[in-house]
């Protein structure tokens, strides 16, 4: 079957420096997919080439099949791609119920949209926000404020970079959920570093290590591998003991 | 009052002020006062497009002049060929935004960054400058039309009854006709603003990469707002060009920033308060102008150091607060 989104040979170099080396991956329909790994693993870099924010060196990226490098970030949004970025991505002279209908109006008139939008901001909790200003809200709040805007208009893939951060706990523990629940109807690919956000939502995981795939694999398996302690989570304490002083 | 009457209340009030200027300012004003409110007028436009260009699309031009000058060379030189001076107006008005769309193809799709944008648009109003300075010579001239060089083209005839070529209009008329032009622009971008097409341009200019993310092309927006600027620009000239006479002062330095600084008195992100702006700047610097001891750019240049840091949100806004905190 033909993955909803693959990468084949996916290369991103910087003059000298490779930040994404060579990396094939794919994902399937209604697939949660969790980017991990440590800093400057290139995940943040893969993910700007996903979103066309990059035109990778080499390699190409796969939409059900048809070849979409170095589409421009409207075109690739087009497709069905919801997006959400690391720092919150706003309109902040607009009010939230404005952002999320701008989000909504390509395919559906103004009062459907602004209907569906204040369903969205429901959704996720903060209706009340609906006539504040974006620029004046808490971080934690834009950051639901983000995602309301990206979930609205029901895209088949939603991609989210590290959508949990800055987030209080509680807040972290309802993001979990509604990620869990919106895999249900969509693929959902989540770069995040948070360990306990990822066993939260208990997805496959991809681990990046220095531009490339390190492992692949289930949750579990992926945070019992010695290899993703190493490069990732820091040796476990037995190995460090291990280690002459 | 919800937005959109609020919209609409403005729109129509612009229209009955315009209206009511039109028809009782030529009974109790002079000649010289018309023509030299006309010319008020057509800043105004001038200043206007820029509103709408900086404040709503977020792109900072500091070549506006560029478009005003076209504007007004291509009507110039179309009503110098052409019988009926009416048939200019379409050639005065795609001239200047077809150079703004292509100008515009060429920042906003080759990725040009914000502060080469400024330069870019400063250069190309320059190099016009320079160039229609250099057509004095008998061989430029474009049909009927000798560009004239440093002089333009003194014999710019004006508009005349659309039909009729032998009867021009009188100043008075011209005067109406430019208030129409500006209260038709400020209705026109209130509209255009209100539209979906409008709140997109405004998302871009409060997040570009959101907006992209959205599936809204930012370069083909930014495009069609700075080509409407433009259009609006070359209205200006026109009607400037009806008033006075083209020259290549309308390409100059002095109206490229002095459009900028009335826009940032009126309030950049407001319709009307350039409006005012470039009304209140013009005849103060015409004032300034008839004292022999002092240099009336110095008086401009004090006036907008005040403004910055008296009413850093410009006359609109700052208006509109205090007359907010009044009600309460």
């Amino acid at each position: 079957m033909t993955a909803l989104l693959a990468t084949e040979g996916l290369t991103m170099r910087f003059g000298g420096v490779v930040a994404v080396d060579d990396v094939s991956l794919a994902v399937a329909e209604r697939e949660l997919r969790c980017l991990i790994g440590p800093n400057g693993a290139g995940k943040s870099t893969f993910f700007r080439c996903l979103t066309g924010q990059y035109r990778p060196s080499a390699g190409r990226i796969l939409w059900r099949g048809r070849d979409i490098t170095g589409l421009e970030p409207h075109a690739i949004a087009r497709l069905g791609i919801g997006i959400k970025t690391q720092v919150p991505s706003l309109f902040d002279g607009l009010t939230a119920l404005e952002g999320v209908t701008l989000a909504l109006r390509r395919r559906h008139g103004e009062r459907e949209a602004r209907r569906r939008a204040r369903a969205a901001l429901e959704r996720l909790g903060i209706g009340e926000l609906a006539g504040a200003q974006v620029g004046l809200l808490a971080h934690g709040q834009r950051q639901l404020v983000e995602l309301a805007t990206v979930v609205a208009p029901e895209p088949d893939l939603i991609i989210l970079d590290e959508p949990t951060a800055g987030m209080s706990a509680e807040e972290t523990a309802g993001t979990a959920a509604l990620i869990r629940e919106m895999s249900r109807d969509h693929a959902v690919i989540v770069v995040e570093h948070d360990m306990q956000f990822i066993r939260a939502i208990a997805s496959r995981i991809t681990v990046f290590h220095q531009g490339r795939v390190l492992v692949e694999d289930c949750a579990e398996r992926v945070l019992a591998d010695p290899r993703v302690h190493d490069v990732y989570l820091g040796r476990p304490p037995e190995a460090r003991m291990a280690v002459p002083a | 009052m919800t937005e959109g009457r609020r919209a609409l209340l403005h729109s129509a009030l612009a229209l009955a002020a315009a209206g009511l200027a039109a028809w009782w300012l030529p009974q109790v004003m002079e000649l010289f006062a018309i023509i030299n409110a006309t010319v008020y007028i057509a800043m105004a436009l001038l200043a206007l497009s820029l509103a709408l260009v900086w404040g709503f699309g977020g792109i900072l031009c500091f070549g506006q002049a560029a478009f005003f000058g076209l504007g007004g060379y291509a009507y110039a030189v179309a009503a110098l060929n052409l019988p009926d001076t009416t048939y200019a107006i379409p050639i005065a008005l795609g001239v200047p935004m077809l150079a703004a769309a292509a100008l515009g193809y060429v920042m906003f799709y080759g990725k040009v960054s914000d502060v080469y944008m400024g330069v870019i648009t400063l250069t190309v109003t320059l190099i016009l400058f320079n160039f229609i300075n250099s057509t004095a010579g008998e061989e430029w001239r474009i049909g009927a039309a000798p560009l004239g060089g440093f002089n333009g083209i003194p014999t710019t005839p004006p508009l005349n009854i659309p039909g009729d070529p032998g009867t021009p209009l009188t100043p008075e008329q011209i005067f109406a006709v430019a208030i129409g032009c500006l209260a038709g622009c400020y209705v026109a971008c209130k509209l255009i603003l209100r539209s979906h097409f409008g709140r997109v341009v405004v998302a871009i200019r409060e997040n570009e990469l959101r907006a992209a993310l959205l599936g809204y092309d930012v370069r083909l927006h930014k495009l069609a707002i700075f080509a409407i600027g433009g259009l609006m620009a070359g209205l200006a000239g026109l009607l400037f060009a009806n008033s006075v006479f083209v020259s290549p002062t309308m390409f100059s330095l002095a109206y490229s920033g002095q459009v900028i600084i009335w826009v940032m008195v009126g309030g950049v992100g407001t319709l009307l308060g350039p409006i005012i702006g470039a009304m209140l700047l013009q005849a103060l610097t015409s004032w300034a102008g008839t004292l022999p001891e002092i240099n009336p750019n110095l008086i401009l240049g004090t006036v907008l150091v005040v403004a910055v840091l008296a009413i850093p949100r410009g006359l609109q806004p700052t208006l509109a607060g205090l007359l907010r905190r009044r009600e309460r």
